[in-house]
């Protein structure tokens, strides 16, 4: 077991006085947490953390919430799974969106969205501004060669959707069904939204607040009588809208976007594609107008977008957004569950589970207070909105600790599920599951908002916990 | 170049280094006396890799290294409490653990400490073990207390505990209770737990902790319940 990974600063470390100083470690922490890495050394020095709960550990709201939210139709065709339930839940007040700010701030939404009118978050929780200020060279706070060292290891949360504008684009209703329910709106942004612990009340007022704009006005919606869907598919071919987006369920564009895997993009080259969201959605989320005038003039809709404007006659836009709107769409097969690997017969320790697993993606939300200027990540000292649950993946000995329950009391992270899968495992299984479109009402998937982890790495983590987890 | 004027320019040249020698000696601490701008005041606190190290030979087995690195980063560590500074606690917490798994004799800790530092701590005399175990118990006690239901504090704490006459009963029942929600941190935790029942007459219930010692440890030799214990190294 390597009680240091991810934990200790370097030797020799400076610890400066001054304010900006005093953002070093923490910072380092996020960074290599956010890191949500997928590598190791992920956690280097003074590792903190990043978003989420703790595996195995859902509280009872939350899992009445994720109980509600199956019972959504789900937005790709799935078949809801509980309609009926939905159609039983209470009725719920309208949207508030002054109490959508305070739970924006509560279930901490700027830490990764820009264009948020709530309290700034501090630099060294800011996820998404603390890895691109690294990845430029502009980060503040840590020495060239700690810099130097995190640089690699930041996979995720290098490019994120700002929330600029969103009540000039997104339905409200769609936002809310959303949140209850995320699915993965962007092919090429490996991260989605995660599933938080939110109630269908809280989904309504936050997804108030963010279309706040909305509410003043309500537009009348332009016709799209006599829009031909076979020029507007050929509109999309011509204009290479395919160099970034996907567009499931039509025919496959010509252009295809490239993939990201290539480190070496630039923000202003990576984020367009990024963030690119699959032309399917457009239909649940945005209206005709919205659509005609984001085709139209995308910064007139949201200042922040790489999407670049396209002179484009008013019927080709009409004829374009038609083809957005209303061509057939194939349904989407979900994403198949990976088949479960077998137990290992050879020994798995603990170490192995470090490396290939803890130290790569969970620490960084389940990490030591102790060593992380007392913020221990999501899953440990609490954050986005999930309440403290003291889960330390740090090490050995702290992995075996288990972690709070909804009564306070310690519970091991292996204790079973109501199918006797250990929680731990349960958690990993239960990603993969949420990736297919199939949510555990059980247990929240982790990692939480990342992509699951590969069958391989999961079976390493099932092999050690059947051999009795030793050291 | 004359001689007289070389002679004149070296005296300059000594003046000045030697003001500006004087001149930093003068300046202030304060980052604001700079004329206002901003300059670190670096202080290196080489407690925290030093920490880091020996976290890193406890996990490894080296007791008596571990010893040795926190004693010489903090020599006041016996009379201290854990307090505010993380380090504090880490420090005593390496120090307790690796003092129970060598049975309170530190032996060649010699080696690691300047005469005056050693004191008690080769435990050549039992008495002189008992103090260092008995030490080590309030050390995690008081960790413990700082740091309430952390089940890995707990399972070093009974541990520690075992290895005291006075503490054995209530080692038992700390120990039992994290048994009974899986939450022994470890297998020495186990152990001991198997050590205690079997002193305690529960012959069935130390063959349960031994297995699971023995799942849970990298050498076999550590789950039993006579002879030297130590450590899983």
């Amino acid at each position: 077991m390597d009680r240091n990974r991810g934990s200790a600063p370097a030797p020799g470390e400076a610890r400066g006085r001054h304010k900006w100083a005093a953002w070093a470690a923490p910072v380092a922490a996020v960074v290599l947490g956010l890191g949500l890495a997928i590598f190791t050394g992920c956690g280097s020095e003074r590792e903190a953390p990043r978003p989420g709960p703790e595996p195995g550990l859902v509280t009872e709201a939350a899992a009445a919430e994720e109980t509600a939210s199956a019972a959504r139709a789900d937005p790709r065709g799935a078949p809801s799974a509980g309609a009926a339930a939905a159609a039983a839940a209470p009725a719920l007040r309208p949207g508030d969106p002054a109490r959508g700010r305070e739970l924006a701030t509560q279930f901490e939404c700027g830490r990764c969205h820009d264009g948020l009118d709530v309290p700034p978050v501090a630099m060294e929780k800011h996820c998404f501004h603390c890895h691109q200020d690294i990845l430029a060279d502009k980060f503040k706070g840590a020495s060239t060669t700690a810099i130097a060292k995190w640089k690699p290891h930041i996979a995720y949360a290098r490019d994120v959707p700002s929330l600029l504008g969103a009540g000039r684009r997104y339905d409200p209703a769609w936002i809310e069904r959303f949140l209850l329910s995320p699915y993965d709106l962007r092919p090429l942004l490996r991260p989605t939204m995660p599933r938080l612990a939110l109630d269908a009340q809280q989904a309504r007022d936050l997804a108030a607040y963010v279309t706040r704009e909305r509410l003043a006005t309500v537009p009348e919606e332009p016709s799209l009588a006599g829009a031909d869907l076979a020029r507007g598919r050929k509109l999309i071919e011509d204009k290479g809208c395919g160099a970034c987006h996907s567009f499931t369920g039509v025919a496959a564009l010509p252009e295809a976007p490239p993939q990201l895997e290539d480190e070496h993009y630039a923000f202003e080259e990576r984020a367009p594609v990024a963030l690119a969201p699959d032309l399917r959605n457009a239909r649940d989320q945005l209206s005709v107008r919205t659509v005609y005038e984001w085709i139209a003039n995308p910064k007139g809709i949201k200042e922040d977008t790489p999407m670049p404007k396209t002179e484009l006659e008013p019927d080709e836009i009409r004829d374009l957004a038609a083809y957005v709107l209303q061509a057939p769409l194939e349904a989407v097969p979900p994403k198949p569950i990976p088949a479960r690997l077998p137990v290992l017969e050879r020994r798995v320790s603990y170490q192995e589970v470090s490396e290939r697993v803890l130290g790569m993606t969970c620490r960084h939300c389940h990490s030591d207070p102790d060593i992380a200027r007392g913020d221990g990540g999501a899953g440990n000292t609490g954050g986005f909105g999930f309440k403290p649950r003291g889960l330390n993946l740090k090490d050995y000995e702290s992995t075996l600790a288990g972690a709070l329950d909804d009564h306070g009391e310690r519970r091991s992270i292996f204790a079973p599920l109501s199918d006797g899968t250990p929680r731990l495992l349960g958690a990993l299984l239960a990603r993969q599951a949420e990736e297919a479109g199939q949510v555990n009402p059980e247990i929240r998937g982790m990692p939480l908002g990342l992509p699951a982890l590969p069958p391989e790495d999961i079976q390493i983590v099932e092999s050690w916990i059947a051999q009795g987890r030793p050291r | 170049m004359s001689t007289k004027t070389l002679s004149v320019v070296r005296n300059v040249f000594l003046a000045l280094g030697v003001t500006a020698a004087l001149g930093v000696g003068a300046v202030s601490s304060d980052a604001q006396a700079c004329g206002g701008a901003w300059v670190p005041e670096v202080e290196i606190d080489y407690r925290i890799a030093g920490m880091a190290m020996a976290e890193k030979s406890l996990d490894q087995g080296e007791y008596v290294a571990v010893a040795g690195s926190v004693l010489r980063m903090i020599p006041h560590i016996v009379a201290s409490k854990p307090g505010r500074d993380p380090i504090m606690g880490r420090a005593l917490r390496a120090l307790a653990v690796s003092t129970v798994r060598m049975d309170g004799a530190l032996s060649k800790i010699d080696k690691e400490l300047p005469y005056e530092m050693i004191g008690s701590w080769v435990g050549k005399k039992a008495e002189d073990r008992s103090a260092n175990l008995e030490w080590s118990v309030q050390a995690l006690r008081a960790l413990n207390e700082q740091k309430k239901n952390d089940p890995a504090l707990q399972t070093e704490l009974g541990e520690a505990m075992s290895k005291v006459p006075a503490h054995q009963e209530e080692a038992l029942k700390l120990l039992g209770g994290l048994a009974e929600k899986d939450l022994v941190a470890s297998p020495e935790g186990y152990a001991a737990l198997a050590r205690l029942r079997n002193g305690s007459g529960d012959k069935s219930g130390s063959e349960q902790a031994l297995k699971r010692c023995a799942a849970m440890a990298k050498s076999d030799s550590l789950c039993q319940v006579t002879g030297k214990f130590g450590g899983d190294t």
